[in-house]
């Protein structure tokens, strides 16, 4: 649904996005990582036809963006951090105009995107009386009102309350299961990217330094949580016995290829070492993304 | 679908508070003028004006004449202010709220967007001009009487004409139709620099002081034979209907003229709206 193909912008001579590459399925919830400036409204930006590409290439639903713009976007929607409306005029004006912008779209149509997002009784209620959730939700429905195949949501949850986030990750979900959207996620809420993504691409200073499964992340593979009464000597013998390849906190080692937490196990007791404890450690996303980036070296 | 697209362009334009800022400047300037004109000596000296010229006063001391002197200081120094308030508003007050993006989001084409907003520009000129025409002739009847038209003054072109009630309401008329043409000029010029990445109190000030210095330019004797260059020489075009014969060739080639200027500036600014990256 989604292709980038060695995509670069500049601004004045300073590089925003710098040879990006991705692809996303259909089907898929992908998250968009990166701190502030890395480059994921720029890259956002690209992808909807707001901002030029100096280099590159982008496929929009088998669509180049650049040169197709309309076949391009006609199956897509998008939400942007703080949703901003014609505050001026009532939500369910506010989706006519916007709607107008695709295609030709009924009265119903309106009326079911406004009671599937659970607006119905304020549409007709000026914008600016709106809360903050409520605009959100507002946002939500102008981007389904096209019947669409991808999402594009750019800091969904951005200045919303505790209720408000889990109700926008409720909806997200139940968008993909109900409707079978593709959704391309842009978040800082690592939390949110780990129980919504299948897969994620982190972005560091316009470049992608990391693109993979939210699950493979999560496993940490050859990651063991060690417990026990001396964790020094513990790992001392395990390295002389080619165990291990590192250790981590006093808490963490790392097993060689091929070997597992019952060998461990198993050359610990033998040598008279207590293992109180010993289980394959779950990384969190929030975890690998701060080791990622402070790896890569901060901005 | 461009019709409805207009349609909801005149919904977001017309919902909006500031866009009615100039017909209520213009209500309060018109009353103004009008009981200035009916309660001090101006009434006076018109009076003497038409005697001395050998002319019945009470035959040309109307709704129409008052009408006329109501319009022009209006036409030379509010009009421009709030067409080219909304023309600086067309793209970069979207861009600074934000919508801008929503609708980008979408798939409509920059130029596309552009004629649907510089339409429902058009719409707002000449729905302003003509209320303007409206609200000075509709004022000026409940204190003055409808008879003949008396129109005088260097305007900037000088003007001397006397003519009956029909006449000068069909020349009144057209009068109108010539200054909503100018008023579409200003707008596509603010409108054009509203497609940059500018705010829109910026692309209006830009607008209007490209009036200003045309208009500077047009009056200064060195530049005498080039005044056709100025665009401002060309909004007095409207005037001109008020002479005896009307110059219609004249007439014709200024609103030329404009509406090429206008068309310019349209183009000008859907270029430089289809080059640039639109972000938050």
């Amino acid at each position: 649904m989604i292709e980038l193909r060695n995509v670069c912008k500049k601004f004045a001579g300073r590089i925003a996005v710098d040879d990006l590459s991705f692809t996303v399925p259909r089907g898929e919830i992908f998250g968009l990582l990166g701190h502030n400036g890395a480059g994921k409204s720029t890259a956002i930006g690209m992808m909807l036809g707001q901002v030029w590409p100096t280099s590159g290439a982008l496929k929009i639903c088998g669509h180049d963006i650049q040169t197709n713009r309309r076949d391009a976007l006609r199956p897509v929607g998008a939400i942007f951090e703080t949703p901003v409306f014609y505050d001026y005029l009532s939500g369910a004006r506010n989706l006519e105009i916007l709607s107008t912008y695709t295609a030709p779209t009924s009265k119903a149509r309106i009326r079911e995107v406004i009671e599937w997002v659970g607006l119905t009784g304020r549409e007709s209620s000026k914008v600016r009386t709106y809360s903050h959730g409520m605009r959100s939700r507002l946002a939500l429905a102008q981007a389904l009102l096209p019947k669409p195949e991808l999402l594009i949501l750019d800091e969904p949850s951005d200045g919303l309350d505790p209720e408000g986030i889990h109700e926008m990750r409720q909806t997200i979900l139940r968008l993909q299961r109900e409707l079978g959207l593709t959704i391309l996620l842009s978040s800082h809420l690592l939390n949110e990217v780990e129980q919504l993504c299948t897969r994620i691409a982190v972005l560091q200073n316009g470049k992608k330094v990391f693109e993979g499964n939210v699950a493979d992340v999560k496993s940490a593979r050859g990651k063991v949580a060690l417990k026990t009464s001396d964790f020094a000597k513990a790992t001392q013998l395990l390295r002389e016995r080619g165990l291990i390849t590192a250790t981590e906190l006093e808490k963490y080692i790392t097993l060689a290829e091929g070997r597992s937490t019952a060998d461990i196990a198993q050359a610990l007791v033998a040598a008279g070492i207590a293992v109180d404890g010993i289980w394959q450690h779950e990384q969190t996303v929030k975890d690998f993304y701060l080791g990622l980036i402070n790896r890569n070296g901060k901005k | 679908m461009f019709l409805a697209q207009l349609k909801n362009e005149l919904w977001k334009l017309f919902g909006k508070k500031r866009t009615y800022i100039g017909f209520g400047a213009f209500v309060v300037a018109q009353t103004a003028m009008l009981l200035m004109f009916k309660y001090t000596r101006w009434q006076g000296q018109f009076e003497r004006l038409l005697a001395g010229n050998g002319y019945l006063a009470s035959e040309y001391i109307s709704a129409l004449t008052v009408a006329v002197i109501m319009l022009v200081p209006q036409i030379l120094l509010l009009m421009p202010l709030y067409v080219t308030l909304t023309g600086g508003d067309l793209v970069a007050k979207e861009a600074e709220d934000g919508t801008l993006r929503m609708i980008l989001s979408r798939p409509i084409s920059r130029v596309r967007l552009l004629l649907v907003k510089w339409a429902a520009g058009t719409i707002f000129s000449a729905v302003l001009v003509l209320a303007l025409g409206a609200i000075a002739l509709g004022f000026a009847r409940i204190l003055f009487p409808w008879k003949g038209m008396f129109v005088f003054g260097e305007l900037p072109h000088p003007i001397f004409g006397l003519f009956p009630p029909g006449e000068g309401l069909r020349l009144y008329i057209f009068a109108h139709l010539f200054m909503t043409v100018n008023a579409i000029a200003m707008l596509s010029v603010a409108g054009m620099f509203s497609c940059f990445n500018m705010k829109p109190a910026a692309a209006t000030i830009l607008a209007l002081s490209f009036l200003f210095l045309s208009m500077v330019m047009e009056h200064i004797p060195f530049f005498e034979a080039y005044q056709n260059w100025f665009i401002t020489y060309h909004f007095a075009a409207w005037v001109l209907v008020f002479q005896t014969p009307v110059p219609w060739p004249q007439i014709f080639q200024s609103e030329i003229i404009l509406l090429a200027t206008s068309a310019t500036a349209f183009v000008i600014g859907a270029m430089a709206f289809q080059m640039r990256d639109i972000k938050s």
